[in-house]
C-alpha cells in the first residue's frame, strides 16, 4: 500500500522534474539543484539557507527572499535554484535548538568548495574554535599558516559563506574589540554573548 | 534585469509551487512544463510592462490559472487556424473565417521567418499535435531540445505581439 508520504514524494519529484527542464529551457541553467529557503524571525534577524548534494553551501544574513534568490543566482551561474523548505528541515531544527541555547555545536554537511586555498584554510581554523572561546585575526591567521596575513584571514573570514555553522563570529581584534562582522556587528555581538563568550553589553 | 535573470528569479521563487498548481490542474507532466514556460513568459511581459506588483505570488498563481484553464480552448484555435493556413497553401478553397488576415498573415510571416528549427518543432508540435518524443524521433535530438525549440518559437512570436 501506498502511504501518503510515498505518494507526496512521488509528486515532488515529478514537481521538480518539471522545474529543472523548464530552468534548462528558458535560462540555460543545467547544474545540479540547489534547494534554498529563508528563515523569518530568528534572533539575529532574516536567514537565507542553500545546500546541494554535498551539503549546506549558504548561511547568509539577508533582508528577505528576494534578496537572498539575487544573491544566489549571481553566486551559482548553471545551479537552478528550487525553494524546498523541506529539504532544509534538518539544518532548521539544529538552527532552532542553538538559537533556544539547548545544544550551541552543529552536525551539518558543509560545503565549501566555493572556497579556496589560504581562505579555505582560515574558515577550517574557525570551525575548530569551541563555543565559547575567541580567536584573534592574528592567531587565525597563524593557524591557517602564515601569521603575517591577519588582514587576509579578515577577508576571508567576512566572505564565509556558511555564517554561524563556521563561526567566523568567533574572530576578535587583539585588543577585545569585535572587529568586522558582514551580517552586521550587533548580530556578531549577540552570537558572542549567546555562546558565553562576551559579557552582554549593558544598555 | 534581461529576460534570463527575471525568469530565473521568478522559476527560483515561484517554480516549485506554480508547477504543483498545474499539475494538478492538467494532471500532466509535458502540458504543465509547457503552461509553466507560458505563465514565466507572460509574467516576464507583464513585469516588463507594469513592474512588480506587491502580491507577485499570488498574481503568478491567476496568470498560471488562466493559462491551465485556457490550454485547452487556445490549442484547439490555434490548430484550426494553421490548418486553414496549409488548406491554403495547398491551393483549396479560401474559407471565409473569423480569424483577422492581417494578423493571419502576419502570423505566417512570422512563423516563416523563424529559424528552421524551431519553425518545424512548433509546426509539428501544433499542427500535427506530436509529443515531444515523435517531434524528436522526426527531427533528430532529443525531447528537451525539441521542447526547447517550440519555447523559443512561441517566445518570438510572443515578444513581437503576434501570438
Amino acid at each position: 500500500m501506498t502511504t501518503i508520504n510515498e505518494r507526496r514524494s512521488a509528486e515532488d519529484r515529478a514537481v521538480e522534474r518539471i522545474v529543472l527542464r523548464t530552468f534548462a529551457n528558458t535560462t540555460g541553467r543545467d547544474g545540479e539543484p540547489l534547494r534554498w529557503t529563508v528563515l523569518d524571525d530568528t534572533p539575529v534577524g532574516t536567514i537565507g539557507l542553500a545546500s546541494g548534494a554535498a551539503g549546506l553551501c549558504r548561511l547568509d544574513f539577508v533582508k528577505g527572499d528576494e534578496h537572498f534568490v539575487g544573491r544566489l543566482l549571481e553566486a551559482f551561474g548553471d545551479r537552478p535554484l528550487l525553494r524546498t523548505p523541506g529539504a532544509l528541515d534538518e539544518v532548521r531544527r539544529q538552527l532552532d535548538r542553538y538559537f533556544a541555547g539547548k545544544r550551541l555545536t552543529f552536525d551539518v554537511d558543509v560545503d565549501l568548495s566555493a572556497v579556496s586555498g589560504f581562505s579555505l584554510r582560515v574558515l577550517q581554523a574557525a570551525v575548530r574554535i569551541p563555543v565559547g572561546d575567541v580567536l584573534t585575526y592574528t592567531e587565525i591567521a597563524a593557524k591557517a599558516g602564515n601569521p603575517r596575513a591577519s588582514r587576509a584571514a579578515g577577508n576571508a573570514l567576512h566572505h564565509n559563506p556558511v555564517a554561524i555553522i563556521v563561526p567566523c563570529h568567533r574572530i576578535l581584534r587583539s585588543d577585545g574589540t569585535l572587529g568586522g562582522y558582514g551580517g552586521g556587528l550587533d548580530k556578531k555581538e549577540w552570537l558572542l554573548e549567546h555562546e558565553g563568550a562576551r559579557e552582554p553589553s549593558l544598555g | 534585469m534581461d529576460h534570463n535573470a527575471r525568469v530565473a528569479r521568478l522559476l527560483a521563487a515561484h517554480g516549485i509551487e506554480l508547477a504543483r498548481h498545474l499539475r494538478r490542474l492538467v494532471r500532466d507532466d509535458d502540458v504543465a512544463q509547457d503552461l509553466l514556460q507560458d505563465t514565466l513568459l507572460r509574467a516576464h511581459r507583464a513585469l516588463t510592462r507594469l513592474g512588480r506588483g506587491a502580491n507577485e505570488r499570488a498574481w503568478l498563481y491567476r496568470i498560471a490559472t488562466n493559462a491551465a484553464l485556457n490550454h485547452l480552448r487556445d490549442r484547439k484555435r490555434e490548430r484550426a487556424a494553421l490548418e486553414r493556413h496549409a488548406r491554403e497553401r495547398n491551393g483549396a478553397a479560401v474559407e471565409p473565417d473569423t480569424l483577422d488576415t492581417d494578423r493571419r498573415e502576419a502570423l505566417w510571416r512570422r512563423v516563416a521567418a523563424l529559424p528552421e528549427r524551431q519553425r518545424t518543432a512548433l509546426t509539428l508540435r501544433v499542427a500535427d499535435e506530436l509529443e515531444y518524443d515523435d517531434i524528436a524521433l522526426r527531427m533528430g535530438g532529443t525531447a528537451q531540445a525539441a521542447r526547447a525549440n517550440v519555447y523559443q518559437a512561441v517566445k518570438r512570436l510572443r515578444l513581437e505581439g503576434i501570438a
